[in-house]
């Protein structure tokens, strides 16, 4: 809401690490959601809906750069041969 | 023949300089509002090198991130005493949040002397465009939060106003404070 004010550093670092735990749970269960339950809500309970968002979008980002660094670019048509 | 082609170097430098100073007031200028409340442009940092990055309160993490930066490369420089001080500025992308308590709450975590201009939603939009800097409000939620999508540049002003670089996310905080040493040698 207009009235809502920023989150504080305080709760800015709150949020930030929990996201970081929630993104350390899915890095040790290969992205599986359903193992990290727990620490996803912890993570939506520490930050904005909109930050969730953000680092929801940041995450598939940087898997793809990753993805594009460790195997290289397929165009779509050649994805079935890899 | 040396000493008059150094001296006829030099007049064509003041020239320039005296012609990119009349530009200056024109160019990358703002009329905006301190936390303060005190109408703010250009021409009240002349004198002074400014670092001044465009940003919002709502801001995820990159501009934390880009003001925590921003203030340690102030930091560095400060720790010569022979360099003139850096000005360090917060312009809001997001005016409609962003008012002078917001900005005063928000940037009392970075550097002391950081100062941070509002204004209307015409003023900030004038300021970014002179700055060549994209913004773009997201969608609201249920909430009516929303992020705003913008360029993550520094940008570096010497004395007389003129644009002499800007840094990117890549940039650490001590390659920016060389960077703008190197800006201030060749002055």
């Amino acid at each position: 809401a207009a009235g809502m004010a920023a989150p504080t550093m305080e709760e800015r670092k709150a949020c930030w690490g929990a996201r970081d735990e929630f993104w350390q749970c899915l890095d040790s269960h290969g992205d599986d959601a359903a193992k990290c339950e727990k620490l996803r809500r912890a993570f939506e309970a520490r930050c904005p809906q909109q930050w969730v968002k953000h680092f929801d979008k940041r995450r598939d980002f940087l898997k793809y750069k990753k993805k594009l660094e460790t195997e290289g670019y397929h165009p779509p048509e050649a994805a079935g041969k890899s | 023949w040396l000493y008059l082609r150094h001296r006829k170097e030099r007049q064509q430098r003041s020239r320039r300089l005296r012609d990119l100073r009349a530009l200056a007031l024109g160019q990358g200028d703002f009329q905006l509002r301190d936390t303060a409340g005190a109408a703010r442009s250009k021409a009240d940092f002349l004198g002074r090198w400014v670092l001044l990055y465009f940003g919002f309160t709502h801001c995820p993490d990159v501009c934390p991130e880009e003001l925590e930066k921003l203030s340690r490369a102030v930091e560095l420089l400060e720790r010569d005493p022979a360099l003139p001080p850096v000005q360090p500025l917060f312009v809001t992308v997001d005016p409609e949040r962003d008012d002078a308590a917001a900005l005063a709450r928000y940037l009392r975590d970075f550097h002391p002397r950081l100062v941070g201009l509002t204004g209307t939603p015409e003023q900030v939009r004038a300021a970014a465009a002179a700055f060549r800097v994209y913004v773009s409000a997201g969608p609201r939620d249920a909430d009516g939060d929303y992020v705003v999508d913008h360029s993550v540049l520094t940008f570096l002003l010497d004395p007389d106003g003129i644009f002499r670089d800007c840094y990117g996310r890549s940039r650490t905080a001590e390659e920016v404070a060389r960077s703008v040493r190197g800006h201030m040698d060749t002055y």
